[in-house]
């Protein structure tokens, strides 16, 4: 290979890349956490809901489980603000992939609530728990610990996923990969780069949550 | 006026009838036990009494007052007046025996969180788990998880207690532990529904018996007569089969 790497020349944008690194695991943190906000009334939704719910939370995640994240985004990037919304690439990529992941988390949240013993959730109710009492106390705990290990790994699929918001113009930390690269010129040094970013990123977000994971499971979920 | 009275009740799973016919009626104080072969309707009678299944036809009058399955907030009340045991005690397997407990009257009925814990302590010790209180289900053995979900269910302080087979899912030599705990209730005038195959345990301790088959009542009477004269044949048949071992 004739190619000379000259790392030199970009490492003085470690930090730039460091902040569009911080800005990718902001979008996966809030995207993650609206998702499974939304996750867990579609699964409640599809558990508990009547039959019309059900139709429109299947249709949901229907759509966004078969349709590419791009096209989701784009499509929200372009038709909200016809609608009159008018939104930044950054809230246009935040949105779309906060109702992406609301899809998946919906399903993988189902299958917790299904695997929620029947016994228990009876139980719950002939102690005169009310629905949302029963999901906050019987059936959040298990999933908890049950779901840890597919909603970890939803969560690094997510992490990585931001990457998309460069398309968009956010500057995140393939966005700032982009701008360095047209810059300096030095593609395989940036990217390689900007590729051990994403595992530092991705390796530590791990980390933390195996450690938490782990206490978890250990403590058994605590309850209060 | 008999403190729980069904009249005429009917129930169905997907259309297909489970319960027909069932009247009967006990007073405050008495052991109502329900016998019969394995698909006699008697546990889920026990399930249509605490409104897991919502009967079809006819009535059930709890002190007089006929409860209204289909209301939510009816089903609530009775269930701070009605508690029910499950064969395979269903606690909540991420909490302690002593959360198990504590849950319902702190976060059902609000109650001071220092009050309940003394109060289930109390219970717990009452079951025999004084030295459990920490331990989660699966540290427990079947007979102590039974236990921790009696007291469970008395935490509520409920008028009527339903038993659904406490003992058929436990080791022979676990079985007498459950037992002497709900007796101790006994002497204390709890009303009792008990589905059992403890025959022995049913005679000594029920004020009447139901002999329940195909969803019907067949007989209903003090034990000594079901046992020992039964007027119906089914009944017969079904008591020489069960005290020959």
């Amino acid at each position: 290979m004739s190619y000379t790497l000259q790392f030199g020349q970009v490492t003085g944008y470690l930090p730039y890349l460091a902040g569009g690194a911080w800005i990718s695991l902001q979008i996966a943190f809030l995207a993650f956490c609206g998702g499974m906000v939304i996750g867990l009334f579609g699964a409640m939704a599809k558990t508990f809901g009547n039959r019309p719910l059900n139709r429109v939370v299947s249709g949901y995640v229907t759509f966004f489980m078969n349709t590419p994240q791009l096209v989701q985004i784009y499509f929200i990037y372009f038709a909200l603000p016809d609608a009159g919304i008018l939104l930044t690439s950054y809230e246009a990529v935040l949105i779309g992939m906060t109702l992406n992941a609301g899809a998946y988390l919906t399903e993988i949240q189902r299958a917790g609530f299904e695997s929620v013993h029947r016994n228990e959730m009876e139980a719950a109710e002939t102690l005169g728990m009310s629905l949302m009492q029963r999901v906050r106390y019987v059936v959040l705990p298990h999933i908890a610990r049950v779901l840890f290990p597919p909603l970890s790994n939803q969560y690094i699929l997510m992490t990585l996923g931001t990457s998309m918001a460069a398309i968009f113009g956010v500057e995140e930390l393939t966005g700032r990969a982009f701008n360095v690269n047209a810059e300096t010129f030095r593609s395989i040094e940036v990217f390689s780069l900007t590729a051990g970013l994403y595992i530092i990123v991705t390796l530590i977000a791990t980390l933390i949550l195996g450690l938490f994971g782990r206490y978890m499971f250990r403590a058994k979920m605590r309850l209060y | 006026m008999p403190q729980l009275e069904i009249l005429d009740l009917k129930a169905a799973y997907n259309r297909q009838p489970v319960l027909e016919n069932i009247t009967l009626s006990v007073e405050k104080g008495e052991i109502v036990s329900l016998i019969g072969p394995s698909g006699s309707g008697k546990s889920t009678l026990l399930r249509v009494l605490i409104g897991l299944l919502p009967p079809i036809a006819g009535q059930v009058h709890l002190d007089g007052e006929r409860i209204d399955y289909g209301d939510k907030r009816t089903l609530r009340a009775l269930r701070d007046r009605l508690a029910i045991v499950f064969q395979q005690y269903n606690l909540f397997q991420n909490m302690t025996a002593l959360q198990n407990v504590t849950i319902a009257p702190t976060k059902v009925k609000k109650r001071p969180a220092r009050e309940v814990e003394e109060e289930a302590k109390t219970l717990l010790s009452k079951v025999g788990l004084a030295d459990k209180f920490d331990a989660y289900p699966d540290e427990l053995s079947g007979g102590q998880q039974q236990r921790v979900a009696i007291a469970r269910a008395l935490a509520l302080k409920p008028e009527i207690l339903l038993l659904d087979e406490v003992t058929s899912a436990l080791d022979p030599e676990l079985v007498n532990e459950v037992l002497d705990a709900i007796r101790l209730l006994a002497a204390e005038g709890m009303t009792m529904f008990i589905v059992s195959h403890e025959m022995g345990f049913v005679r000594e301790l029920s004020s009447k018996v139901a002999f329940m088959a195909d969803g019907h009542i067949v007989e209903f009477g003090p034990p000594a007569r079901i046992f020992d004269r039964p007027e119906m044949a089914r009944t017969r048949d079904f008591v020489s089969k069960i005290l020959r071992h």
